[in-house]
């Protein structure tokens, strides 16, 4: 008897032994079965069950297409994640159901290549089809998420009419009210709950000042703010009512707790750390990355097409990585062999790991000296060099100078310039290696001396002067090898190793971060791994390290709709709440200073940071540098987002004296929303519009429109629109009498003035910019385009308020998702078409003069290992050692679950819930078995997770996976009305790493912990214990 | 990489993977020389499992493609941390009916409602199904279950109604590595018989003989059949196949 016997005997025996135990439905039903089974066979076999019926048949031999008639197959844009890829939604005409989605072969988020712009429709349904096999190479594909997406659109906890609350904020009682009494009550204020007087945004609208004392904090306009997510395609909408109209200041995204280090970071390395420029690898091209903080396969932006390039690029192309990360992760694959690989690293000490590569590579001298001498871009240009950066330039460093620290100009030479001192075209100074004098940037043709520090004669008096490049160095050398391998746990010969792979490939290299640095050191941490690639001069050269290809202007000044401005706009001044200014400049420093003690001011000031999101509810409920008098929360959930926040104001935010009215503007209850007095239901993922942009890894211009594909199903307003973001602002802006919104409120290129009275106004007037944009316009939109991606029902709005010559061709960016640079145009020759022009900045001289509010000292111009530490410098360690927190904690991006999608049940049926991983080591140690319900506790917090037991984690690590451990969304039911929620306890399934996130205990009042520099939010090295539970 | 650049993973356990290589019992049959138009095809799947990145794309294109129960996959990916001397790797292994040459869960099932067809796909008729699970039981991959909704056989069927629409299942449409390859193993012009036509393709469980016509590419051998290795996914609701 041979195995194959074996087995099927074995099988049949164990099935009648389990019939024989009494299945006696089952033999009823098989009896019958037998029954049938020898009557005549009269028709096909039931093979399909209830599988979808095919969205069209393409003939595989011809490639004809024959749609289905009952179905429609647009093209759209996910909102998964920040990612926003275009994808394909097949939609059920008849129900109006979404029944599945796959990718947008036209969008290059999706489809590597993506189809050319100009194909019809039709074709582009044959190009993911079986026929010449074409679907495979050209298959365009949503990840597991996205793919999971359309289950939002039926879900029983979204909100489909206005909110009011019931009783005390946050008690889950909600009263359902009309859209017309929404805006009126927002607008007017009164007592609306019973507890005494709010102010409506009638009376917050004045442009007195805040306080007449302090007057650098700006108008009282500013006490209302707008907390966004990321810009999903509406952003700017949102932006001209709160900032344009309203005349705010403050409208903030969620950076400051995403990955704000990374950007801060590359904004000192790239030259601004207030526009934030930042250069992703070019997967497609590039033959070594070190992924350092970020996980391509596992999440990052843009997820999708990262985690594709990296799965072609190991096995097709020519790419080798190693992902630095304390857990193990998808980027990881066995099967990838030495292709990439994963070197576990403690948490926080990536600039130990960066500046460890960074003294190898200069001490061996393997940086590329003809990039780094080259003092401007002509000499650059000459030099054949694709970019250039300023470490030639030099620094005042001169102790006690009133200019320490600030680059050296050419005014301080005494030359004649262009414009006022120390403006952006007072140059540079560099040494000339001919003559060893001092001469502005731009007076050479060639290099620059590299290496300087030195005492030159400026004016009259020695001055010592420093090139970026010997700063950079001696900041380097600050430890040795050993003592970098120490601290990140990276042996020092696999450091050394790694830089001499990293400077092995020419330019066709790079180093990628980006929210793994979120830790008390985040932002050198960044600021000295994104330095690594100047170092090998990679900036703008194919296969090294590309800017974004950018976008179509959508709702900005346009070809044929201006977007941006219109007339009585307000230009807002002020304060931003986050203090992301100098607080030199402030009325309390000079108060302080009049008596005798200007630092440390009230809370920590940010410079060197843009608006930070981080530090928002903390200012507001603080009162400093002023009061908030209302919040509005759109789709954003800082709550659940930034840790430590829910325990440090989840009780201030329960009381409307510290902040009279909050507003969330959500499809769905967050965290957030939970504790708003007003919630107004905005319109849900395929039922809105929207025009987005890939973030990056995109080398050709892209612009992905969203465009309603099914019906709305939230209320109406009175006029019989959804009622969505858009229709609320455009209802306040009218009742307050706004500028910027309802009749004359735009204009279109010949200056005639249009009304903005419906989201269509907008959007349509925005798919005409894209449409006309560049030097040709779009081709039209055919019939047959319109009919098979189902855009015909708005086609009559569309042609009512665009000119006849326009409708078409909006028609046709709305029919392919967007509009789409030929991809092959993202290259010239061996470089990006997209090129980064300014300097790339070894040492950054807006962070090097920047001082620290809490201690009035300077922070370092260059990269450099410091070790994370709390707002007055003070080292985290210091404060909780490590003999009584001796783990540290970290937050994982999972590769399916969201920050907002717990509610997706078959998201959830794959990965219900996340264990914490720890490694199988200190689970010895700590009697940790997997599977064990755990505590972990941090000064901030306790939650009980599961352990998971694992070798992929870095030892005294303890990982988080992000997106679970909700306690809304579903998770808890509220009472709408007399309507309880279904419950949803199965959404409350996991942890939360934010809830165990910290105040700073160097820090007054309502505080969390953020990076000294750039004030983002720390989740990277949390200082833990944990035990059995 | 060349081994001389090697030397940063210094530091590291060396690795060595698929060391104990063996040729794939139950490999692919040699593609025939030539296909008429009209011939019916073998339709087969190879997995580059290189490729895959466990986002499990494919897995939710599934459930929604072809109405998948709550608590079931017909295909999933799954997850593993295993060990590799002192390094842990992970492996993402795609799962889904073999559709094998000489399928055990054809002649386990009582009422003939499991054949193979023509093409090769292994399907169920629902009409003939009565729901007694022997074929579950049969199968060594774990690859049918009973969907509690119609309390009928349920599993992969190569989404052959996709495919006879002349379009692609509707997991390898949506993959995002790239990972899963359709076609017709009896066209020697296709992607798949190109694959497997190179010799290293392997099955999953060989030595049962069971000629499975999902190759997977790079598979370490350790991985054909159980894996020791950590589950990362977690318990998903119901039955995750780590057969």
């Amino acid at each position: 008897m041979d195995r194959r016997t074996l087995l099927k005997t074995g099988v049949a025996a164990g099935g009648l032994g389990a019939f024989a135990a009494g299945y006696a439905d089952t033999a009823r039903k098989v009896v019958e079965g037998v029954a049938d089974s020898l009557a005549p066979k009269a028709k096909a076999a039931n093979i399909h069950g209830a599988s979808l019926k095919p969205e069209f048949t393409v003939d595989p031999a011809t490639g004809g297409l024959t749609p289905d008639p009952d179905q429609q197959v647009s093209y759209v844009m996910c909102m998964g994640c920040t990612t926003y890829c275009g994808v394909r939604v097949r939609v059920d005409k008849t129900s109006g159901a979404v029944l599945r989605v796959a990718g947008n072969p036209f969008h290059p988020l999706s489809a590597d290549p993506p189809l050319p712009p100009d194909m019809s429709i039709k074709d582009s349904f044959v190009a993911v089809s079986r026929a010449g096999e074409k679907g495979l190479d050209g298959r365009s594909t949503t990840c597991g998420r996205g793919s999971a997406m359309l289950g939002w659109m039926a879900s029983p906890y979204r909100v489909t009419q206005p909110l009011k609350r019931v009783g005390p904020r946050g008690a889950g009682r909600w009263q359902p009210i009309s859209f017309e009494q929404m805006v009126r009550e927002v607008a007017e204020g009164g007592d609306l709950f019973g507890e005494g007087h709010v102010d409506g945004l009638k009376a917050l609208r004045s442009f007195d000042p805040i306080d007449p004392k302090a007057p650098e904090l700006g108008p009282k306009v500013n006490q209302v703010g707008l907390m966004s997510s990321t810009n999903e395609g509406r952003e700017n909408f949102a932006r001209r009512f709160v900032q344009k109209a309203f005349g705010s200041l403050n409208f903030i995204g969620h950076g400051g707790y995403c990955g704000g280090s990374y950007r801060s970071g590359s904004g000192a390395a790239m030259g601004n750390v207030k526009r934030l420029p930042h250069a992703k690898p070019d997967f497609a091209n590039c033959e070594f990355i070190i992924f350092c903080g970020t996980a391509p396969a596992n999440a990052g932006n843009p997820f999708k097409r990262q985690a594709a390039m990296v799965a072609k690029g190991r096995t097709d192309g020519k790419l080798n990585y190693v992902v630095v990360d304390p857990v193990i992760g998808h980027s990881d694959s066995l099967a990838a062999k030495h292709r990439g690989r994963w070197i576990p690293i403690r948490p926080a000490t990536d600039g130990a790991f960066a500046m460890a590569l960074a003294r190898w590579i200069i001490d061996n001298e393997r940086y590329d000296r003809t990039f780094l001498v080259q003092p401007n871009p002509k000499a650059a240009a000459a030099a054949g060099e694709a970019g250039w950066c300023n470490a030639t330039h030099l620094v005042v460093a001169e102790p006690g100078h009133p200019r320490e620290g600030f680059m050296l100009r050419a005014s301080d030479l005494g030359l004649t310039i262009e414009g006022e001192t120390y403006a952006e075209k007072d140059p540079f100074v560099v040494v000339d290696p001919a003559t060893g004098q001092l001469v502005p940037h731009t007076a050479l043709a060639g290099p620059a001396e590299l290496i300087v520090d030195g005492a030159f004669a400026v004016g009259d008096k020695p001055l010592r002067l420093r090139s970026s490049f010997d700063l950079y160095a001696e900041s380097a050398r600050r430890f040795t090898m050993e003592e970098y391998a120490a601290t990140c746990g990276i042996p020092a010969e696999t450091l050394a190793g790694l830089a001499r792979e990293f400077t092995s490939h020419g330019k066709k290299a790079a180093v990628n971060t980006h929210g793994g640095t979120m830790a008390g050191n985040g932002f050198y941490n960044a600021f000295a791994l994104i330095a690594l690639n100047t170092l090998i001069g990679n900036i703008n050269v194919k296969g090294g390290a590309m800017v974004s290809g950018g976008a179509f202007p959508a709702e900005g000044k346009g070809p044929r709709y201006d977007l941006d401005g219109f007339p009585g706009q307000v230009t807002p001044k002020g304060t931003p709440l986050s203090r992301n200014v100098p607080y030199e400049k402030s009325s309390e420093f000079k108060r302080k200073k009049e008596a005798g003690k200007a630092y440390p001011s009230e809370a920590p000031w940010y410079p060197a940071a843009p608006q930070l999101g981080s530090e928002w509810l903390t200012s507001a409920l603080n009162g400093y540098p002023y009061p908030m008098k209302a919040l509005f929360v759109w789709n954003a959930n800082p709550i659940y987002g930034i840790p430590g926040l829910k325990g440090a104001v989840a009780t201030a935010l329960k009381d409307p004296k510290r902040l009279p009215l909050i507003v969330a503007i959500d499809p769905f209850i967050n965290e957030t929303g939970a504790f708003a007095d007003y919630i107004l239901p905005d319109s849900l993922l395929f039922e809105t519009w929207g025009f987005a942009a890939p973030w990056h890894t995109v080398p050709s211009r892209t612009s992905t429109a969203r465009w309603p594909v099914v019906e709305s199903k939230n209320a109406k307003t009175a006029d019989g629109e959804p009622i969505t973001m858009e229709a609320f602002f455009i209802a306040l802006a009218k009742t307050l009498g706004l500028p910027g919104f309802g009749p004359n409120a735009m204009r279109d290129a010949a200056g005639t003035l249009l009304a903005l009275d419906r989201p269509t106004d907008w959007f349509f007037r925005a798919a005409t910019n894209v449409a006309f944009a560049g030097q040709k316009p779009v081709g039209d939109a055919t019939d047959e385009d319109i009919a098979l991606t189902g855009f015909g029902r708005h086609v009559p709005a569309l042609q009512a308020t665009l000119k006849p010559e326009e409708w078409r061709k909006a028609a046709h960016v709305f029919t392919r998702g967007g509009r789409y640079q030929p991809y092959a145009q993202g290259y010239d020759g061996e470089r990006m078409a997209q090129k980064f022009a300014p300097a790339l900045t070894l040492y950054n001289e807006q962070v090097g003069t920047a001082r620290s509010s809490m201690t009035g000292r300077r922070h370092s111009g260059v990269p450099q290992w410091t070790p994370p530490a709390f707002a007055d410098g003070t080292p985290m360690r210091k404060v909780y050692a490590e003999a009584d927190w001796p783990m540290l904690l970290i937050s994982q991006k999972s590769v399916l679950m969201g920050a907002y999608t717990i509610g997706l049940d078959r998201l959830r049926g794959i990965h219900p819930e996340n264990p914490v991983a720890l490694h199988a080591d200190d689970a010895a140690r700590l009697g940790i078995a997997n599977g064990d319900k755990v505590r972990i506790a941090t000064p901030g917090g306790e939650v009980v997770g599961t352990a998971l037991v694992r070798k992929g984690v870095m030892r005294g690590v303890i990982a988080v996976e992000h997106g679970f451990g909700h306690t809304e969304f579903g998770a808890r039911s509220h009472l709408i009305g007399d309507t309880r929620q279904p419950d949803g306890a199965a959404l409350a399934a996991g942890i939360n790493l934010n809830d165990l996130g910290l105040s700073d205990p160097t820090r007054k009042g309502l505080s969390v912990w953020l990076d000294p520099v750039a004030g983002s939010a720390v989740r990277q090295g949390l200082p833990a214990r944990i035990s059995r539970a | 990489m060349p081994d001389s650049r090697r030397d940063f993973l210094r530091g590291f356990a060396a690795v060595t993977v698929g060391a104990a290589a063996v040729a794939p019992a139950g490999a692919a049959p040699t593609p025939q020389a030539a296909v008429s138009p009209d011939k019916t095809p073998r339709w087969a799947m190879v997995v580059d499992v290189a490729k895959c990145i466990g986002c499990q794309s494919c897995t939710v294109s599934c459930i929604y493609e072809n109405a998948v129960p709550e608590d079931s996959f017909r295909t999933i990916v799954s997850t593993y941390e295993v060990q590799e001397g002192d390094r842990a790797a992970m492996v993402m292994l795609p799962r889904l009916c073999n559709h094998c040459a000489d399928a055990p869960c054809i002649p386990v099932c009582p009422v003939g409602a499991t054949f193979q067809r023509a093409d090769g796909i292994v399907v169920v008729d629902a009409d003939r199904c009565v729901g007694c699970a022997y074929c579950v039981q049969a199968c060594p991959y774990d690859a049918r279950f009973v969907n509690h909704g119609t309390q009928k056989a349920d599993k992969c069927t190569f989404c052959a109604h996709r495919v006879e629409a002349g379009l692609l299942p509707a997991c390898v449409e949506s993959c995002v590595g790239g990972a899963r390859i359709f076609g017709d193993l009896d066209d020697p012009k296709s992607t798949v018989s190109k694959l497997v036509a190179k010799g290293d393709a392997k099955v999953l469980k060989p030595e049962l003989g069971t000629r499975p016509h999902v190759f997977y590419l790079g598979l370490d051998d350790r991985l054909t059949g159980k894996v020791e290795g950590e589950p990362t996914l977690w318990h998903p609701t119901g039955r995750e196949t780590h057969a």
